[in-house]
């Protein structure tokens, strides 16, 4: 009853020319971002430059107006479920359920994916610890800090298993101490294989972490 | 500029002022801040700019004088603060309430009599008249109407019957008039609203009893006297469980007939908090947006936390996830059973029992369908996650499957518990079951339906946003009824038609399920 068989796209990650037009806004000018298995690009530009929105077109939840943007060779299309199970974001505020608690939550992703069940409750410990959020599994979402909050929000988009991870802006709220324990959980990802594609405002965490940096020039 | 004459002033009103530190001084009196009370000489009011500071020292005695009660007109107080805040407007718009008392008796001439006389109307008078005197009737009749008095209670608690809007909170309240006074006007509208309300529904019922023979013309002065009765009970326990939506010293059930006390217990942020609900709620309404007021209102949930999500495969682990769901907002569990188990009575009792009016089934398909949403949560909370990233490994299908597993199981069970009543009576027509079991399908796509019903794409106009909210319920009472009346008339050639409309719903709901989880992708 999971999402059936489906092909594992590799990390390459593909937008040449992507850009975004809605009405006479001009969200994103056309760009290019390339990368591929084991690298972490970096998207920088001041705010309203269309970082988001580029990322939303790499996730394929959102149609460029202008070029193509492919994950693994496929028209990257959050309704393709091969693109769906190769991609992670945290793109803004995950829904979450009022009624699981954060353990809960992790479990619950852990078993959709497919997860062994007799480890499933050590991996979603284990990530909360590592984001220093252990103390918190029995809460409920709307009981952390913003902060705790961001923490989870990226808890909940590092427990699934994914080819290529979008991040917009992981370091927000989080104090310098946890920002580097995000850069680890970002180093681990790549060095696995993976392919990060992230908007980030933190010039360490730029400086630690991009293999390349892409500069997204503003519509205006 | 209103032409309403303005109401008249004893003194001038006051200058806005800054406060100003009591620190006395042996100065001659200054003029005092005017909105401080003052001590009251025969001709001066707290508003007189010339009346000394009761705590300013006598400069001749250098002795603070004592603080004296001051006397404030409560009635032109308001009378002004109507006056600057809604002049004329405000006037006409309270008598439009007046109108809508009018319709609304005009509606229950038009279209409640025929209803309820439609409701009784049977080929078996004297059969019904049994059941419905039956204890079993009584007693369902008395858990309806406290089920009712306990939704008022529950109501209260996020929107109360006294909510005065912002300006008034903010600007009229802290003025010190008696809060009694200030916030009477919006308890009787609320108290004349549920006795109106309760009169007029039980000279409804008693007229279509009447009407249908089933019982004297006196029960229609009963009738009318027990709805009045109810309906002043049902706006008291609104008002009291407004009063214990805040903390205070007072919140016994005493208040409830000591209203003037109840209105004083009612603190300005709990007003402030049960106001911005209101806006919440309209808000919500209006836009087709009802996650927001869900989220807004429902209350959070902080019990159950030490009970873990068991893992184990995909579907099992969503399933176990409503369970949980349930089991941590008892509330909402207790309320889908209260609905479930009316509605469920009401229904079989239509589909088993000859005497049983056709209509029977129109009525207790809604309580059935709310029942069903009330533990469906976990499919409303898909449908709120679509449009944003992947997060869980199944696909919309298996997972909106997996969520009407739970509300189905408990609906099977509930319904199956009736039959099961109905078949130890010894009746238990064999076309009951099959009609049951549509009526279980078209609950089930119902609220498949409510749930990914998205965002309204037209114009927003308010009769457009009811229509389209009430689709999914008028499509499940609709064709629930179709099946009701085939089944007693003993039509099997166009019930099978209507069980080719109700897979077809149930079609329409699945693919409303792929729409919605699609439809952000512009």
């Amino acid at each position: 009853m999971q999402m059936g068989a489906v092909a594992v796209l590799t990390g390459e990650v593909r937008a040449e020319g992507v850009g975004k037009t809605i009405d006479e806004t001009t969200l994103l000018l056309p760009t290019d971002v390339s990368a591929d298995p084991g690298e972490c690009i970096v998207l920088r530009g001041p705010n309203g430059s269309g970082k988001t929105t580029l990322l939303r077109i790499i996730g394929g939840l959102l149609v460029p107006s202008t070029g193509t943007a492919t994950i693994g060779g496929r028209e990257a299309d959050e309704r393709d479920r091969t693109v769906r199970a190769a991609v992670a974001a945290l793109l803004g505020a995950p829904t979450t359920y009022r009624d699981l608690t954060l353990v809960d939550h992790l479990v619950l992703i852990d078993s959709t994916w497919g997860g062994d069940p007799a480890t499933s409750d050590d991996r979603s410990l284990a990530l909360l610890d590592r984001l220093g959020i252990a103390h918190l599994d029995d809460r409920f979402p709307h009981e952390l800090s913003s902060g705790q909050e961001q923490l989870f929000r990226l808890a909940l988009t590092f427990s699934r298993p994914a080819s290529v991870v979008l991040l917009d802006e992981p370091e927000q709220r989080l104090d310098t101490g946890k920002r580097q324990v995000v850069a680890e959980l970002i180093r681990e990802r790549t060095e696995s294989g993976g392919t990060v594609v992230m908007a980030c405002h933190d010039p360490e965490l730029t400086a630690t972490l991009a293999t390349r940096v892409v500069d997204i020039v503003p519509a205006r | 500029m209103s032409k309403r004459k303005q109401p008249a002033r004893a003194k001038p009103a006051p200058e806005p002022t800054t406060a100003q530190p009591r620190t006395p001084q042996p100065m001659p009196a200054e003029p005092a801040p005017a909105e401080r009370p003052q001590s009251t000489a025969p001709d001066r009011t707290a508003y007189d700019p010339t009346t000394p500071d009761p705590t300013t020292p006598d400069p001749m005695t250098d002795e603070p004088t004592t603080p004296a009660e001051v006397d404030y007109d409560d009635h032109d107080l308001l009378g002004q603060a109507d006056w600057v805040i809604g002049g004329e407007a405000a006037r006409k718009a309270r008598q439009q309430g007046l109108y809508a008392g009018y319709v609304l008796f005009l509606g229950a001439l038009v279209y409640g009599l025929p209803i309820v006389q439609a409701v009784f109307r049977t080929s078996d008078a004297s059969s019904l008249g049994d059941q419905l005197s039956s204890p079993e009737a009584i007693a369902l009749l008395v858990a309806s109407v406290a089920a009712l008095l306990g939704a008022v209670v529950f109501a209260g608690r996020f929107r109360g019957p006294v909510v005065p809007p912002m300006p008034w909170i903010d600007l009229v309240l802290p003025v010190p008039l008696d809060r009694a006074l200030a916030l009477r006007r919006w308890w009787r509208y609320a108290a004349v609203g549920g006795l109106f309300i309760g009169a007029l529904s039980g000279l409804t019922i008693g007229a279509g009893l009447a009407f249908a023979h089933l019982a004297g013309p006196v029960t229609i002065i009963v009738t009318t006297a027990v709805g009045t009765a109810l309906g002043v009970l049902a706006t008291r326990l609104w008002l009291w469980s407004q009063v214990r939506s805040w903390p205070g010293p007072d919140r016994g059930l005493s208040l409830l007939w000591r209203v003037p006390d109840a209105l004083r217990e009612l603190h300005a942020e709990s007003l402030r908090a049960h106001s911005a609900n209101t806006s919440t709620m309209a808000g919500s309404a209006l836009t087709g947006n009802l996650r927001t007021a869900r989220l807004a209102l429902t209350r959070p949930i902080r019990h159950g936390r030490s009970a873990r999500l068991r893992p184990g495969r995909p579907f099992g682990v969503l399933v176990r996830r409503d369970v949980l769901g349930l089991r941590r907002t008892p509330g909402a569990f207790l309320s889908g059973l209260g609905l479930t188990a009316l509605g469920g009575a009401i229904v079989t009792w239509a589909f088993t029992q000859p005497a049983a009016p056709s209509i029977a089934a129109t009525i207790g398909l809604l309580p059935l369908y709310l029942g069903f949403g009330a533990w469906a949560e976990g499919l409303r909370l898909q449908a709120d996650n679509v449009g944003t990233p992947s997060l869980l490994g199944t696909s919309e299908l298996t997972e909106a499957g997996a969520h009407v597993t739970v509300p189905t199981a408990l609906t099977v069970l509930v319904l199956g518990g009736w039959v099961g009543v109905a078949a130890a009576i010894g009746s238990l027509p064999a076309s009951a079951p099959l009609s049951l079991w549509l009526v279980l399908v078209l609950v089930v796509a119902g609220n498949v339906l409510a749930a990914f019903r998205g965002s309204p794409t037209f114009m927003l106009r308010p009769q457009m946003v009811i229509a389209w909210y009430a689709v999914p319920a008028f499509t499940v009472v609709l064709l629930g009824s179709l099946v009701a009346v085939l089944t007693k008339a003993g039509s099997y050639t166009w019930l099978s038609v209507v069980s080719w409309l109700v897979y077809a719903v149930l079609a329409w709901a699945v693919s409303k399920v792929r729409r919605l989880t699609y439809l952000h992708r512009a």
